[in-house]
């Protein structure tokens, strides 16, 4: 029988670090990375040359980026990992990252996660196949048909999907890390010419530039090298899984992240009801309704109740996405998925300051790419 | 009928009623499915001769739809409207909507496939749409 992660030993996020998100800019990328990485370095309290081996997760930047950036903390021969999973390449980088240390192949390692916008051509338009919508149809339709199907079936209005806008905003207001820092009320966020349906242009994650790093151990790293263990946060679970061919395919983003959820709270042996904290990729504001019900923190259609309510607010039932989310801390694809770790890792220490969601103890990190993936990675504190 | 259309791989006209898409069913799983392929099934994977060629009929239910303002393609001009259908025969489809479509649209509603001229494009050039039936 396969095993999972939570079958090996216990591992441990020890060290998180960004270079803020924000739009292009002529900063080199190995500038935005080292940043991180040095921040990630300095939280964990350990030195470059320990780290046994690092996971890249690039989406945009070409081929082998890896070591151009990682030279410059010191060239020691660790081994280098290249990732690519779309959005999800963070994320991904990261379990690989896990699962090394979970398998007893390294003590310490790096996850570390950078990008820069640029024009690439998805896998899927040079797959052979012609498509009838061609590129008619862009992210932004086809959340916005997914947003024009849910208000059909619970009767929500563009008001409940621009909450969703308003609550990240303000979250991110508070953390200096995102891209978006100013708040913006539901006039603002509604008043702007739609991009398609509902969604207008505050309601659509912005792609830009950044950087994320997360280091992992193993409790005989965190000993060997004197990591403060107070400060450390588990890793309970590590999910990966990809589209099948649903019933209703339209509503297979959601469909994916429910089994990929499921699987990933049955592996931590945790509830709906038990987290505190959850990050997940809301690109558009309509994916955020949809996958918190699908997640099973709210019964379908209730989401624009609840979220009207204040339940999923930091100091709510759940906080969900007090980093900002990908609508206000941004998405840069490869970083992505680790700055969910690193919010949740500052969550879960109570490290989180004005944004910090009282008594947090576990969290989720969930992230969707083009493909599609899905990723799902459960943490808890446990001193 | 002498014009040319936009995907002839796609879809044809029918001198029998609506336009056909040019899809396959997997002679393993039953599965139906577009465009038309033979590398494999994406529901049990058999590849091959295994799945056939058919034609769906341009009929289906409309899943959802959306009107899309922005657009950076000089294909055509926004402001248009993209329909995501169930066709009767299985597969889903997004397809763009009639330029005559009624502005009153339902989810649910029967949709029914017209080839018709894109104004963005050659005069002599028609693309598959899809219209409310009753529309029709």
């Amino acid at each position: 029988m396969s095993k999972r992660l939570s079958d090996f030993r216990p591992v441990f996020v020890v060290g998180v670090g960004l270079h803020r998100y924000q739009k292009y800019s002529p900063t080199p990328y190995v500038a935005l990375g080292v940043t991180a990485i040095r921040e990630a370095l300095l939280d964990a309290g350990v030195a470059w040359p320990e780290v046994e081996s690092a996971f890249v997760a690039t989406a945009l930047l070409g081929m082998a980026p890896g070591r151009p950036m990682l030279r410059h903390l010191g060239a020691t021969g660790l081994a280098i990992t290249h990732v690519e999973n779309a959005s999800a390449s963070g994320s991904t980088a990261f379990r690989l990252a896990a699962m090394e240390i979970a398998s007893g192949q390294s003590d310490l390692n790096i996850a570390v996660g950078v990008d820069k916008p640029a024009m690439i051509e998805l896998g899927s338009r040079q797959a052979g196949l012609d498509f009838l919508e061609r590129e008619r149809v862009a992210a932004f339709t086809h959340f916005a048909l997914l947003a024009q199907k849910y208000a059909h079936e619970h009767g929500a209005t563009p008001e409940d999907f621009a909450r969703v806008a308003v609550k990240n905003l303000a979250n991110g207001a508070r953390n200096p890390y995102a891209q978006r820092r100013e708040p913006k009320s539901l006039q603002e966020v509604l008043g702007a010419p739609p991009l398609a349906g509902f969604l207008t242009p505050l309601q659509s994650c912005p792609i830009g530039e950044g950087a994320a790093a997360t280091i992992l151990a193993s409790e005989d790293g965190i000993r060997k090298l004197g990591i403060d263990s107070r400060r450390a946060v588990r890793v309970l679970s590590s999910t990966l899984r990809s589209e099948r061919v649903y019933e209703d395919n339209s509503g297979f983003d959601a469909a994916l992240t429910e089994e990929t959820v499921r699987q990933t709270l049955a592996e931590a042996g945790v509830s709906p009801s038990a987290l505190d904290i959850v990050e997940l990729h809301d690109a558009f504001t309509v994916e955020e309704l949809l996958y918190v019900e699908r997640m099973g923190l709210c019964d379908p259609g209730d989401a624009p109740r609840r979220l009207k309510a204040g339940h999923f607010d930091i100091g709510g039932e759940v906080a969900v996405s007090p980093s900002g989310g990908l609508i206000a801390m941004g998405h840069p694809l490869g970083p992505t998925g680790l700055g969910q770790i690193a919010e949740i890792t500052r969550q879960l220490r109570g490290e989180a300051e004005s944004r910090q969601h009282p008594n947090a103890k576990t969290g989720l990190a969930h992230m969707v790419g083009v493909g599609a993936v899905c990723a799902a990675h459960i943490l808890r504190r446990e001193a | 009928m002498s014009d040319r259309l936009e995907h002839p791989t796609l879809y044809e006209a029918s001198d029998a009623g609506p336009p056909v898409l040019l899809g396959h069913r997997c002679g393993q799983c039953g599965l139906a499915g577009f465009p038309r392929q033979s590398l494999g099934c994406e529901d049990c994977g058999a590849g091959g001769d295994i799945l056939k060629p058919i034609t769906l009929v341009a009929r289906g239910k409309l899943v959802s739809f959306a009107v899309v303002h922005r657009h950076v393609g000089k294909d055509i001009a926004a402001p248009f409207i993209m329909g995501e259908i169930t066709l009767d025969d299985g597969p889903l489809i997004r397809c763009t909507l009639s330029a005559e479509t009624p502005g009153a649209l339902m989810i649910g509603q029967s949709v029914l496939g017209v080839l018709e001229h894109n104004p963005a494009a050659d005069a002599s050039v028609r693309e598959l749409r899809f219209k409310p039936e009753q529309a029709l």
